[in-house]
């Protein structure tokens, strides 16, 4: 992904932002395609649980409407179910897109403070660090990013969720599993970061 | 003429037999007709049966072969016999399989049929073709645009003689102003070269094409096979012979001057399609305001059309046209910014991959409805998507997508008088209206007059129903437009392009090939006296008596194609080869001295009165006379369906609704029938009818008839007319018992007993 | 070049739907021998399976009727049914066409009394009715049937009831040893016009058709709403036979769909227009909804539009439905987002129709021919050949512009017997 700063548009439909878009986000270029039919937006388990939804969002995006679209919660709701991907008559690659959009909305800090960015850093940082998920740490992370407080309440009110699931052996109780050659992936994601750093800096 | 032989063959096969006495209809044959031939077959359409037909015909016993067997629309080809005249009585599918078998009425209505198919037979005659006049097998086509030229040189190749004329000094129409056209290739994805030059100097090297350019067309006599044609050239007026005439007058665009709520004329950068077209001709997008670069431009499609203000058709082209210089535009200069302002984007078939095209190369596509445009370039539209009102800002350049309006009369030259097109000849009809199926809610009729200029007409037709071809209310040519789109009101005279419908190019070349064929065919059938479409091959026609005639000029205003002239002294003329068989006129004629060899109002008469009127009061007898083409079908239908019909009921086929003169009703009324139906086509806006007014036409008359049913002292219930699709088979056992309960109502009909 | 003797003016249609008998009629009213072959048990193709034609809503028999009238007994014309073409050598003006019978084990005898049908115990499903009913094993393919000739289904080939069909009939129309058999025609020119299928419901698979009651595709419910139909005309629903009043039209079922058919079928608006219709026709309060993304009415079939659009019964939402889920008392529930409004949907029908588009029908492509990816036969644009494409073979028409298309057909192939009679003159 190169990295200038997203343009915003000074209007309605100034092309700016949308042609950033289209070059810069994985899959982008196939917004251009969209025809707006709502199969993605419709398709969505979540919908409900998103302002815009994939489809408007591709219209914000054309009519240049950067602010209302990085801020959007749409991005961070999405599950990657790619129920929508799969069913899209034009095969935009919507969840791709929404990713990508994500980063961006990270980088120029447009991130709301929402739970499901929470949940995704922590998730991130467990991946990093272990090469895996482990169900506590991410967990543990991302109820204390709300403060020690919150953090403590909302770990004993998970408590019982969390002993059925030992019972279960969904989760175990002893040190964090590192994945076979996490200490590999470490250096892949450490070379991607540096690759994309380089890039933003040559704009 | 070779005397009438009449052979009468039964046949007992599919339930007849079983039916009814074999016997009983020989008798009828035999002892009432005094047939001398008469022949019986338990499988007649079988190998013995046909050989034994074509054995009797070829040994000259028989030249009027009557079949009793099925319906007149099965087993056609094994009955025809060489040099026979074929009657039909359908014994199976309207008495065998919609009767009780054994049954008195069974028999009655069977020997009716019977009686019926030699009383035709004895009022028929082989037709004789009509072979006078000159001939040319030379095609004028008129109008060299896409069309004209693809029509000339297809019929060129083809190996016919054309004549092309052009009004104006250069031939190739609008065609020669596209700097590209749409895609016809796969992958149908980018503008293709226009060709038009290449198909231009075809038609020009082609020995067989004359090229008339400045030339027009003032005159046009005759018909198929013979017209007469004059033109102006200069001062020159040259008549010629002309076989058939493929018209194509083409379009022109919308005027724009109309569309200042579009912002037409608020800043000279607010252009057409065409202007715009112009500048990407000559590769030089530039605002003609201040001479700068047009690199932001918004598209405004549907300007004009699909608007009940001005144009109420869907010009068809439009987005295909927009989404092309969108490309072009996008492909010049990368850095453009191209809008695409749609309120329901059109891209049929495999033109869909264009859209996706455009919509890969950055073309912003924006559904919505435009309010206003300033003269400051700005679009002020609701935003269909974005669900709010928003102002599309900075452009450079709005292009307005006009649309296409059908050249249906030519533009008056010098000192002529423009003659607008008279109301008459403006069909109702149009694809305007539909069914009744949103009954609240009126057909919108389109403006007609603000459509159709006035203007010369294009052939200026010296026919006794005016000069200008008929059109359709929304000002396109008229034609059977769904299932025989080539079919014009004028024989012989086919249009093509958007003269028909909205068309793109490759659309209209099609379009052209397929009118010269119908021009081709035309002339071929005049050639041997045979008729055009539907009744084609017929070599049948109106014969007036003219010593009986008395000039009431109903015969030439109810011909639905314009067949019959009248001389200067006001007699009729019929023109064979424009006429179309139908028989319309001799069901105009209140002296009956129109009549075809084999179908005329003493046959139909004959064959009406044919059928014994009993004269008990449980035995009312109903005439239906039946549409060949649709009713008498729908008869068959609840036939093979096993359907039990009415005993009660003659039908008798005539060859369309149009056809039946008021003589014939008053016939069948005096010699005692109870009622008649007339069983026709649906009429009026969404007509049905093959012979476009036939339906209506009978409908016409028979409102009159109240008088005639008054003066023999006769309920109005007596003569009815029902309109009946092909369709309604299953409806027809019901039509008929109702009506049936009518009767019995008003009871029998006093004349009983008097014919 | 030798072997001039083959040169033949004689033009082979293949296929007889709509464009093909227009192309077979307008070839012999102009003067040309014809072979026409179709390859099921009648001529009429799809148009004869359609209610009514839009906009003028009248019966496609109607002018079927007239093609017959005109085919009947014409000296110039030969019908091969059942027949298929297996291939094709030479070049115009002297093609050798193999042509390929499958045998309909009734012969030019019968006279279509029914008697053999009355003498079938097996019922099949009805072809003509997309198998929504069923017929006798001994079947006329429909009223309209040209010729009109019965059908006996392979199934009872073989078994005691096929002899006893045999011996029902009176004539000898029953021949049960038919076999497929190959015969081979010198043509000059030939005219595919091989025409379409519907595209396959079930591969929507979020629509559920075939697995949720009471979604059925467009070309059904024509069937449903004609006369010969399975329930005679009236719009019930298959499941339970409850007249269908609230009822929605999801269009693009397939079309404008990579993962289905690219394409626009153009037809698919225009119908549900139609079918539209036909329920405010025959329910005075019937309530529809039309799921569109672009209502594609072109040209001056804009006012039917128009017409529809006026009517406060009928709804269009501007909106691809997502799925379809079967609801409570058999009523399909369709889910989607309103493109206009951004509502989520879920609404509940007596009946869901899907606008399934129009599949070119696989046919035999000789190498002369060019097939575009979705297997529509591209124009000639050099008319080169002897082959031409008339009607949907050569992509998404309506009933209309199939009708020019083969008319068009009919004079390049005259032209190609014409030209390939000087290609033999110069060799």
């Amino acid at each position: 992904m190169s990295a200038a700063i997203a343009p915003a548009g000074g209007s309605k439909y100034d092309l700016s932002f949308a042609r950033w878009v289209y070059q810069n986000i994985d899959g982008g270029d196939r917004i251009s395609l969209c025809m707006q039919c709502g199969m993605c937006s419709g398709s969505c388990p979540i919908g409900t649980a998103m302002d815009h939804g994939p489809r408007k969002l591709f219209m914000l995006i054309r009519a240049g409407m950067k602010e209302a679209v990085l801020t959007s919660d749409t991005i961070w709701n999405c599950t990657q179910c790619y129920n929508c991907v799969v069913r899209c008559p034009r095969q935009i690659p919507v969840t791709n897109i929404l990713q990508g959009l994500a980063t961006v909305a990270v980088r120029e800090g447009y991130a709301p403070q929402q739970p499901t960015a929470k949940f995704s850093k922590a998730f991130w940082l467990s991946v990093k660090r272990f090469g895996r998920t482990d169900e506590r740490l991410v967990t543990a992370l991302y109820y204390f990013s709300y403060g020690l407080k919150e953090g403590v309440r909302r770990g004993l009110d998970n408590l019982p969720i969390a002993w059925r699931m030992v019972k279960a052996k969904r989760m175990h109780l002893g040190l964090p599993h590192r994945a076979k050659g996490a200490a590999d992936l470490r250096a892949i994601i450490a070379k991607a970061e540096e690759i994309e750093a380089r890039e933003r800096a040559e704009g | 003429m070779q005397a009438k032989k009449a052979g009468v063959y039964l046949c007992g096969g599919c339930g007849i037999a079983e039916a009814v006495s074999l016997d009983a209809l020989e008798a009828v044959a035999v002892k009432e007709f005094k047939v001398a031939h008469c022949r019986r077959h338990e499988f007649l359409c079988g190998e013995d049966g046909v050989r034994a037909i074509r054995g009797d015909v070829a040994a000259g016993t028989v030249n009027q072969v009557v079949v009793a067997a099925c319906s007149p629309r099965v087993n056609a080809d094994r009955f025809q016999a060489e040099g026979a005249q074929v009657f039909r009585a359908n014994l199976r599918e309207q008495v065998a399989w919609t009767q009780p078998p054994g049954a008195e009425n069974t028999a009655i209505l069977a020997a009716d049929y019977l009686r019926i198919a030699i009383a035709e037979a004895q009022k028929s005659s082989p037709p004789t073709a009509h072979h006078e006049g000159p001939h040319s097998a030379r095609i004028l086509v008129v109008g060299a645009g896409i069309s004209g030229l693809t029509a000339a040189r297809a019929a060129a190749r083809a190996g016919y003689h054309v004549l092309l004329v052009e009004q104006s000094g250069e031939i190739g129409g609008h065609a020669r102003r596209w700097s590209k056209r749409m895609p016809q290739k796969p992958p149908y994805q980018a503008p293709q070269d226009n060709d038009i030059d290449r198909l231009i100097a075809m038609v020009e090297a082609d020995p067989r094409i004359e090229v008339r350019r400045n030339c027009r067309v003032v005159k046009t006599a005759g018909g198929p096979g013979q017209f007469t044609v004059t033109l102006r050239q200069d001062a020159d007026e040259p008549e010629c012979l002309i076989g058939a005439i493929v018209l194509a007058t083409g379009w022109r665009p919308y005027d724009p001057e109309k569309l200042g709520h579009l912002g037409y004329g608020a800043s000279p950068d607010v252009v057409t399609s065409l202007a715009l077209e112009d500048m990407l001709a000559a590769r030089s997008l530039k605002r003609k305001s201040d001479g700068r670069p047009a690199r932001t431009i918004a598209f405004v499609q549907c300007a004009g059309s699909r608007d009940p203000n001005h144009l109420p058709y869907c010009s068809s082209v439009c987005c295909g046209v927009s989404i092309k210089q969108a490309l072009q535009i996008r492909e010049a200069d990368p850095d453009s910014s191209v809008y695409v302002i749609y309120e329901e984007l059109r891209t049929p078939g495999v033109a869909e991959e264009f859209y996706r095209a455009a919509q890969r190369a950055g073309v912003i596509f924006i559904k919505g409805g435009v309010k206003r445009v300033g003269a400051d370039l700005t679009v002020t539209m609701d935003d269909a998507l974005l669900g709010e009102e928003i102002a599309l800002a900075g452009l450079d350049l709005i292009v307005l997508a006009t649309g296409m309006v059908p050249n249906a009369a030519g533009i008056a030259g010098a000192g002529e008088e423009p003659s607008p097109l008279p109301e008459a000849d403006i069909d109702p009809l149009a694809p305007i209206a539909v069914a009744g199926c949103t009954g609240a809610v009126p057909a919108p009729r389109p403006p007609a007059t603000q459509i159709i200029v006035a203007g010369t007409p294009l052939l200026n037709l010296q026919y006794r129903q005016g000069p200008h071809l008929p059109i359709l209310a929304d000002g396109f040519a008229d034609s059977h437009f769904i299932c025989f789109p080539y079919e014009t009101r004028r024989s012989g005279i086919y249009t093509c392009g958007p003269l028909r419908r909205p068309m793109d190019m490759a659309e209209a070349a099609e379009d052209a090939t397929g009118a010269a064929l119908k021009a081709i065919q035309a002339i071929r059938n005049a050639a041997e006296g045979r008729g055009l479409h539907p009744r084609a091959g017929d070599l049948s026609y109106p014969k007036i008596g003219l010593n009986t005639c008395t000039k009431c000029r109903r015969c030439t205003v109810e011909c639905p194609f314009g067949a019959i002239d009248e001389t200067p002294d006001g007699f009729p003329i019929v023109n064979p080869t424009r006429c179309r068989r139908c028989g319309t006129c001799m069901g105009a004629c209140p002296v009956r001295t129109i009549s075809f060899d084999n179908y005329s109002v003493e046959m139909l008469t004959a064959m009406i009165k044919a059928v014994e009127i009993p004269e008990e009061d449980d035995k009312p007898r109903v005439l239906v006379l039946a549409c060949q083409s649709d009713a008498y079908p729908a008869f068959d239908m609840a036939g093979i369906a096993r359907s039990p019909m009415n005993a009660f009921v003659r039908t008798i086929a005539v060859r369309c609704l149009g056809s039946v003169n008021l003589l014939c009703i008053s016939e069948a009324l005096s010699c005692g029938y109870d009622g008649i139906l007339l069983m026709g086509c649906k009429s009026g806006d969404d007509y049905q009818c093959h012979f476009v007014k036939g339906s209506a036409i009978a409908q016409e008359r028979l409102s009159k008839v109240g008088e005639t049913l008054k003066s023999m002292a006769l309920e109005s219930e007596r003569v009815q007319s029902v309109e009946v699709s092909i369709a309604d088979g299953g409806r027809l056992p019901k039509i008929l018992d109702d009506y049936l309960a009518v009767i019995e109502r008003i009871g029998p009909s006093p004349l009983k007993g008097f014919g | 070049m030798v072997g001039q003797a083959a040169q033949s003016q004689t033009i082979l249609v293949v296929g007889g739907g709509i464009a093909g008998i227009t192309a077979a009629v307008e070839a012999a009213e102009t003067g040309y021998e014809v072979v026409l072959v179709e390859q099921g048990p009648s001529l009429g193709g799809r148009v004869a399976q359609l209610n009514r034609y839009f906009p003028k809503l009248c019966h496609p028999t109607c002018g079927l009727e007239i093609h017959y009238q005109r085919l009947r007994g014409h000296p110039k014309i030969k019908v091969f049914t059942l027949a298929t073409v297996a291939a094709v050598a030479g070049a115009r003006g002297r093609y050798r066409v193999t042509v390929a019978t499958s045998p309909r084990y009734v012969n030019a005898r019968c006279t279509a009394c029914g008697d053999c049908a009355r003498a079938s115990t097996t019922r099949v499903p009805n072809a003509f009715n997309y198998g929504l009913d069923t017929v006798p094993a001994a079947y006329l393919p429909h009223p309209m049937a040209y010729p009109m000739r019965y059908v006996l289904a392979p199934e009872v080939i073989g078994t005691p009831e096929a002899e006893a069909i045999r011996a029902a009939c009176k004539y000898g129309a029953i021949d049960l040893d038919e076999e497929p058999a190959t015969f081979e025609i010198v043509v000059g020119a030939i005219i595919w016009a091989t025409g379409w299928k519907p595209y396959a419901g079930e591969k929507l698979e979020s629509y559920g058709y075939g697995r949720i009651a009471n979604v059925i595709t467009n070309v059904e419910m024509e069937r449903l709403a004609a006369p010969g139909g399975p329930t005679q005309g009236r719009i019930l629903r298959p499941s339970d036979g409850k007249e269908a009043k609230r009822v929605a039209f999801l269009q693009c079922a397939g079309s404008r769909d990579y993962n289905h058919l690219p394409y626009c079928s153009r037809i698919c608006c225009l119908a549900s227009l139609k079918h539209a219709a036909y329920l405010r026709e025959q329910y005075a309060d019937a309530w529809i909804d039309i799921y569109y993304i672009d209502i594609r009415a072109h040209d001056k079939l804009e006012s039917f539009y128009r017409r529809i659009k006026a009517d406060p019964q009928v709804r269009f939402v501007k909106s691809k439905p997502a799925s379809i889920t079967a609801g409570d008392r058999g009523d399909p529930v369709v889910h989607g987002e309103d493109t206009l409004t951004r509502e989520l949907y879920d609404c509940a029908y007596d009946l869901v129709v899907l606008a399934t588009g129009m599949e070119p029908s696989a046919a035999l492509a000789p190498a002369e021919l060019t097939v575009d990816e979705y297997g529509f036969i591209v124009a000639d644009l050099h008319d080169s050949g002897g082959m031409f494409a008339a009607g949907v073979a050569a992509g998404p028409l309506d009933v209309s512009m199939s009708v020019q298309s083969a008319t068009a057909a009919v004079l390049k192939a005259i032209q190609a017997v014409s030209a390939g009679e000087a290609d033999a003159g110069q060799a």
